[in-house]
């Protein structure tokens, strides 16, 4: 039996292999549990595929906007605040991935790893989320985007509270027009479950000026200096980056001002890639951002093999720039507050069914975006801005800095009418708050996202100014 | 020369330790598995979603607990036998078996009652046969002849069951036997006893072409999940009594190649396995119950929904193909991995005896049954889990089934045999010889 023993070796190691296995499946369910718990067909959490048992959530106020009661999933009252919260809230089947019933279906549900389905067995649902937004004001800023297309955010500079998400196109949760979305030929419903706000990407237009200034401002000395001469276009190499206007003899803020093409197309071109390159990093641009469970769609700026005239037309914000409106907010929250932005955040609360309540840390940094004498600076200019060029009255009552921005989407005359861009914030001390606009085809910045700003920022003071 | 005088030294070393272990206090874990059959029967009496009558809980239950408490006052106060752990896993694991088809199909708890005390037979009447080895040697013949006969006479009276071929069905759906299984447990005893007088090579090529019958017959009723056990099982036996290694290796590079083959030629065969590592793509279709099975197995937790609770039970052959999730689901996590380590357990148990046993027919015996039974579960557990492919055999004890009860139990038998302690006359001997 000696020699017998001896070959129980290899027992002894397909014993070890199993165990292996056993732990290779520990860690699959490991790592798996939370997505597959919250698959479609399990019909613990989900009925036919519908999310019906889960939290309540509220808006920032408490009003209720989605609970589970009688085994039905019901939403908001009003069908204008069904629709402006729709993608804030999200869907019950899942197809607005970015929307709360589904990137924190685990919280509402109650689900975990270690209780598994029990909790939601034992109280009927799961967690209850309260929401930084407010309903109203995004019935407000939903409806002053009138027939567009687009999004509008505001979140507090200070803390990070997103008080205002809309996406546009939306439609009615309680009343889901299922047949005209799939059948839906004229583009009216196009991206309808995408939360523009964390999930699209726009060309910036003359938005993107305020970076390439903020680039200037830490890499030329003399930029304030300089003069600019604009003949309705900057030359470079046979070729021009054309300007909307003839503006003249200018110096550098009058430049962010009248937003010149030809001195920013300049300044750009005097950068060079590499510089431009270094602040768009330092701002965030490539970086995959957070905001709890969602993640942001990447801004994106390449100069990759760019001529000079192409390195221009990026200082101005077209070329392959690609941005994310919440990052773009997140930019100009860091210019409001001396550099950084605090991390966004649009869950408020969540409460578990037996009472615990736990709030999101608010006012937690992100990393230095902009030195604070730069975004100081730049604060300043962007009040000239509003001051010097849109004018208050456009704000009334609001101290408004700001950028307008007119993105060209189409290189044919004729083509699709360019995406407005409106970001900028309130400098008043009682009310830090920053706002991004985008109207997709809207035309004009400043002739369309203006008011839209403007509607949404006066409703947001009356909410929240102290 | 020197390197042989070590390992000699090793094995005498490893032998003072081993062969006399203090015995598991049979009381205590027996007063636990009970109190764990006791909540079972409670949950299922609370949970149950089908009409049950309490009665059929209460009898199935009650003589169960029973059976295992005569059992043990039987062999341990009458009897005055030692060591039990082999006993206490089975019993655990059945436990978890006959509540599970308890509560799922309240009208075939008799039935799994039942077979769970034909198992307890097979068991005991084996377990006396295994007791003299004469006896075992003249068995040898027929029963490897009896099993042929057995699967030949399966491949042409056969039903198709689930695409294959391998259940006979007695009377009108009166009792359904799956031959299969309970020539595993006459492949480990052929295969075990002819190592009796192995050194003729007459004898060694009989088991071979015994086995090549035997997984030759299992391919053809196209139940490949059993023919891979019984290779396995081959395998391990051909390397305990030839302990060349190139062999084996020899052994498994046959095997790919025709694994290989009939692939190639049989596509049906691959078809089977075409969605291993894609169950998420054929979520409603072919992965259908792979995908519910671990959508179910973490909606558990590590402590279950409780028995009743759960939602996989609705998903075609929950007790059976799918009975690890059914643990995981209705158990929880943990109860469901300690299910798996006792099948290592086993495996131990097995080797550490194996030392002592009187002859190394018991110790091949063991080490082949409680390897069988290990790489079963593996194959059970890691192939619905998707991490090898599927090949839908049951989890031993657990699944719902008479003829595998009576399998698992009858190996039992075989892993309880090479312990010394389960018989008197040598266990004295030994410890005479120990003073």
């Amino acid at each position: 039996m000696k020699t017998l023993f001896h070959r129980a070796w290899v027992l002894y190691l397909i014993a070890l292999i199993f165990l292996c296995g056993v732990g290779i499946l520990s860690y699959t369910f490991l790592t798996n549990a939370d997505s597959w718990a919250m698959k479609r067909s399990n019909r613990h959490i989900f009925k036919s595929g519908n999310l019906v048992t889960a939290g309540t959530i509220t808006d920032e106020s408490g009003v209720v906007l989605a609970e589970s009661s009688d085994g039905k999933r019901t939403y908001h009252k009003s069908k204008d605040i069904r629709t402006a919260t729709l993608h804030i809230v999200g869907d019950a089947q899942g197809y607005i991935a970015s929307g709360v019933q589904t990137s924190y279906n685990g919280v509402l549900t109650g689900y975990n790893l270690i209780d598994g389905v029990y909790g939601l067995k034992k109280y009927g649902k799961g967690s209850d989320i309260q929401l930084t937004v407010n309903a109203e004001l995004c019935a407000t800023a939903y409806n002053a985007l009138g027939n567009n297309k687009g999004t509008v955010g505001v979140y507090n500079y200070k803390t990070g509270e997103i008080v205002c998400v809309v996406s546009k196109p939306s439609y009615d949760i309680q009343n889901k027009p299922t047949e005209n979305i799939n059948n839906d030929t004229k583009g009216v419903y196009d991206g309808v479950y995408l939360n523009r706000f964390f999930s699209g990407v726009y060309t910036p237009g003359s938005t993107f000026k305020v970076i390439t200034s903020a680039c200037a401002i830490d890499n030329i000395a003399n930029i304030d200096s300089q003069t600019f001469k604009c003949t309705g276009e900057y030359s470079v190499d046979g070729n021009s980056v054309k300007c909307m206007s003839v503006h003249g003899s200018i110096n550098f803020e009058q430049a962010l001002n009248q937003s010149c093409n030809s001195a920013f197309a300049r300044i750009a071109i005097e950068l060079g890639s590499e510089k431009l390159n270094a602040t768009t990093a330092q701002l965030g641009f490539g970086k995959r951002y957070k905001v709890g469970n969602v993640t942001l769609a990447r801004s994106s700026f390449d100069l990759t093999g760019a001529s000079d005239l192409e390195i221009g037309w990026a200082g101005v914000g077209q070329h392959k720039t690609r941005v994310n409106p919440c990052h773009m907010m997140m930019i100009i929250g860091a210019i409001a507050n001396g550099g950084s932005s605090p991390q966004p955040y649009f869950i408020k609360s969540v409460t578990s069914p037996t009472g615990n309540r736990s709030e999101t840390k608010s006012g937690v940094m992100l990393e230095q975006m902009i030195n604070p004498a730069t975004a100081d600076k730049l604060a300043d200019m962007l009040r000239s801005n509003v001051k010097n060029s849109y004018g208050d009255g456009k704000f009334p009552s609001l101290e408004m800095c700001g950028k307008t921005g007119t993105a060209e989407v189409s290189s044919e005359e004729g083509g699709a009418a360019p995406h407005a861009w409106f970001v900028g914030f309130s400098q008043k001390e009682n009310f830090p708050y920053a706002i991004v606009v985008v109207v997709e085809n809207g035309g004009g910045g400043s002739s369309v996202a203006i008011p839209v700003a403007n509607k949404t920022m006066q409703k947001t003071a009356q909410l929240f100014a102290k | 020369m020197s390197k042989k005088k070590t390992t000699k030294s090793n094995a005498q070393t490893k032998k003072r330790k081993f062969r006399y272990r203090k015995p598991v206090n049979w009381f205590f874990l027996l007063l636990l598995i009970t109190v764990f059959q006791v909540f079972c029967a409670a949950q299922i009496l609370l949970n149950s979603a089908k009409e049950i009558v309490p009665a059929t809980i209460f009898i199935v239950f009650g003589s169960y607990i029973l059976a295992e408490w005569v059992y043990f006052l039987v062999f341990a106060g009458f009897l005055r036998r030692k060591s039990f752990e082999v006993e206490l896993i089975a019993f655990f694991l059945t436990g978890i078996g006959l509540a599970l088809t308890t509560s799922v199909y309240p009208d075939r708890a008799y039935t799994q009652l039942i077979a769970v005390f034909l198992g307890i037979g097979v068991f005991i009447v084996l377990l006396w046969i295994l007791g003299d080895i004469d006896r075992v040697i003249k068995l040898r013949i027929p029963v490897a002849v009896l099993s042929i006969g057995a699967l030949i006479f399966t491949l042409i009276f056969a039903k198709e069951i689930n695409g294959a071929r391998n259940w006979i069905i007695i009377g009108n759906n009166l009792m359904s036997i799956q031959t299969s299984e309970i020539i595993k447990i006459a492949f480990v005893f052929v295969g075990a006893a002819t190592l009796e007088n192995l050194q003729t090579t007459k004898i060694l090529t009989k088991y071979i072409i015994f086995s090549v019958a035997v997984i030759g017959f299992l391919f053809i009723m196209k139940d490949f999940g059993t023919a891979l056990i019984f290779f396995f099982t081959f395998v391990i036996i051909a390397f305990l009594r030839s302990g060349d290694i190139k062999t084996i290796f020899l052994i498994l590079a046959g095997a790919l190649m025709g694994g290989i083959g009939v692939l190639t030629f049989k596509p049906y065969v691959a078809n089977r396995f075409a969605t291993y590592r894609h169950i998420w793509e054929y979520a409603d279709d072919k992965g259908y119950q792979q995908v519910r099975l671990l959508i179910y197995s973490v909606s558990g937790g590590l402590f279950g929904l409780g028995l009743g609770n759960g939602k996989l039970r609705y998903i075609y052959a929950a007790t059976e193909d799918l009975a690890f999730g059914m643990v995981c689901e209705e158990f929880g996590m943990i109860i469901a991995f300690t299910v798996l380590l006792t099948f290592v357990a086993l495996v131990v148990y097995s080797i550490r005896y194996s030392v002592a046993a009187r002859s190394s027919f018991y110790s091949i015996a063991a080490c082949a049954a409680s390897s069988l039974l290990l790489f079963q579960t593996a194959l059970h557990v890691f192939g619905v889990t998707d991490l090898l492919p599927w090949t839908g055999v049951t989890l031993p004890f657990i699944s719902r089934g008479g003829s595998s009860m009576m399998c698992c139990w009858g190996l039992v038998a075989l892993i309880k045999a090479v312990d010394v302690k389960t018989y008197k006359r040598y266990d004295k001997m030994v410890r005479s010889d120990k003073e």
